[in-house]
């Protein structure tokens, strides 16, 4: 056997693929060439030293995730196998109204016609001053757009969808109460720590508003990891609200409460004095 | 009784029987999601797309043939999962590296120090291999493939997936010991 015909083997040899007449012949080159010996060794060894990585588990939100999606396909399916009876009852109500006459037929039409001309002149009707006012509506129209999709972005399953969300709504001026009780939404029950923390982050542009310096303070005591207790220990501290070292002394009283957070606690509250 | 095998139980999910899906999904999320967690790095996109996988297989369930291993299907599903999720990232959030949430650390950490660097070492050096390579490589050492079903998959030769396994395993031995040795100098 040549070298170049026993470096075609190595992959089999490395799955352990050779028949055993294959692998006696590449074990007799071998022993008589040193350079392919160190190569098949080497190749081995990082062949095996593969095996050591680790697999990981996913994070618990994965299963439930798959089984409400698989719910949610076969809800959608036996709704669109009910769906052609709907469409039957559609169908037998508007026999029932279009008349079997052509002539009739005809006056119901042009009854329609005139009916859509007469409502199309009244939506019609010229628009007194337009130009800049059209130019405002249409901006204003934009921003509310903008925040539905937001909104929509924040409540999406997936959590860089809704981390994407949150940072949609750092970029904007003045997001509306709704849009902010979301993001205090993500902040208290968002499975997802990146996203707990990216919320903390952007709320920290609107403590201006009473809702959100509010939403702060409640949420202390519903956090339960470390990381976001920091984060929101100090973005309280910056509030100087009075309320605020009531909720650290409640945080401090918890006995469950990690070490570092209640220092940290304790440092807010002589801040706050 | 003995375990229906995947393939049956794949032609129940097309005949009608979506819940058996389930079935599917608690014998390959765990692979599937580490298998786009070696592609990617990430393990947020890595949910996602395991999520996807199941997704698309009850949207094309009528195209199922069982003409192959269910394995071979599903990894099909999964690669064309990351190209479409991979090119919409681009178009809309461009790969924010800071975003990026790279898997070198050991989520339970090693207490042998020197061990657990040479695992991030390792799991470095595969970072670097370019993504055919690493694709052949994580398939057949990790997902448990044999070259004649990643051959299937990717649509080539056998012996151009040997081929290909040869090079990357080449490559990704030379880029460790490059590494390792960064490290002691």
């Amino acid at each position: 056997m040549t070298c170049q015909q026993t470096t075609e083997l190595f992959p089999d040899y490395l799955l352990g693929n050779l028949t055993e007449a294959a692998a006696a012949e590449m074990q007799s080159h071998l022993n008589s060439c040193a350079a392919c010996q160190k190569e098949a060794e080497s190749l081995r060894a990082i062949w095996t030293k593969l095996e050591s990585l680790p697999s990981e588990q996913p994070s618990e939100t994965m299963r439930p995730r798959f089984y409400a999606m698989l719910e949610a396909y076969q809800q959608g399916l036996q709704h669109s196998q009910s769906a052609p009876r709907l469409r039957d009852v559609v169908n037998g109500w508007l026999k029932r109204w279009w008349p079997k006459q052509p002539a009739f037929q005809f006056a119901f039409a042009v009854v329609l016609l005139i009916t859509g001309l007469f409502i199309g002149n009244r939506f019609n009707a010229p628009a007194p001053a337009r130009d800049s006012s059209e130019l405002v509506t249409l901006r204003s129209e934009l921003n509310s757009m903008r925040e539905l999709m937001t909104l929509t972005l924040l409540r999406q399953e997936s959590p860089s969808e809704r981390l994407q969300g949150v940072s949609w709504v750092q970029n904007m001026d003045k997001p509306d109460n709704e849009l902010l009780s979301a993001l205090l939404h993500r902040l208290d029950y968002d499975p997802n720590i990146n996203v707990r923390l990216a919320a903390v982050d952007a709320l920290d542009l609107f403590v201006n508003q009473p809702l959100v310096r509010q939403g702060l303070i409640q949420s202390l005591s519903r956090q339960a990891s470390p990381l976001v207790q920091i984060a929101l220990i100090d973005l309280i501290v910056q509030l100087r609200e009075k309320q605020a070292s009531a909720a650290l002394k409640q945080l401090i009283m918890n006995e469950k409460i990690n070490a570092d957070v209640k220092q940290r606690a304790e440092w807010g509250i002589q801040q706050l004095l | 009784m003995s375990e229906l095998a995947d393939n049956v139980i794949m032609f129940k999910v097309r005949d009608g029987e979506i819940g058996k899906l389930g079935i599917l999904f608690e014998r390959h999320h765990v692979p599937l999601y580490n298998y786009f967690l070696r592609q990617t790095g990430r393990r947020d996109a890595s949910e996602d797309l395991v999520q996807e996988v199941f997704l698309r297989m009850l949207k094309y369930r009528q195209s199922y043939r069982g003409e192959s291993q269910f394995t071979v299907w599903m990894y099909r599903i999964a690669r064309n999962s990351w190209v479409d999720y991979y090119k919409k990232a681009k178009r809309e959030l461009p790969w924010d590296e800071d975003a990026d949430e790279p898997i070198s650390d050991d989520p339970n950490p090693n207490d042998d120090l020197e061990e657990s660097q040479k695992l991030s070492q390792l799991r470095a050096a595969l970072a670097k291999l370019s993504p055919e390579k690493r694709e052949v490589l994580v398939l057949s050492r990790f997902q448990d493939m044999k070259y004649e079903e990643i051959a299937e998959l990717l649509g080539c030769a056998v012996g151009t997936v040997k081929a290909r396994v040869h090079r990357a395993i080449k490559d990704l031995k030379d880029i460790y010991l490059e590494l390792s040795q960064e490290k002691i100098i």
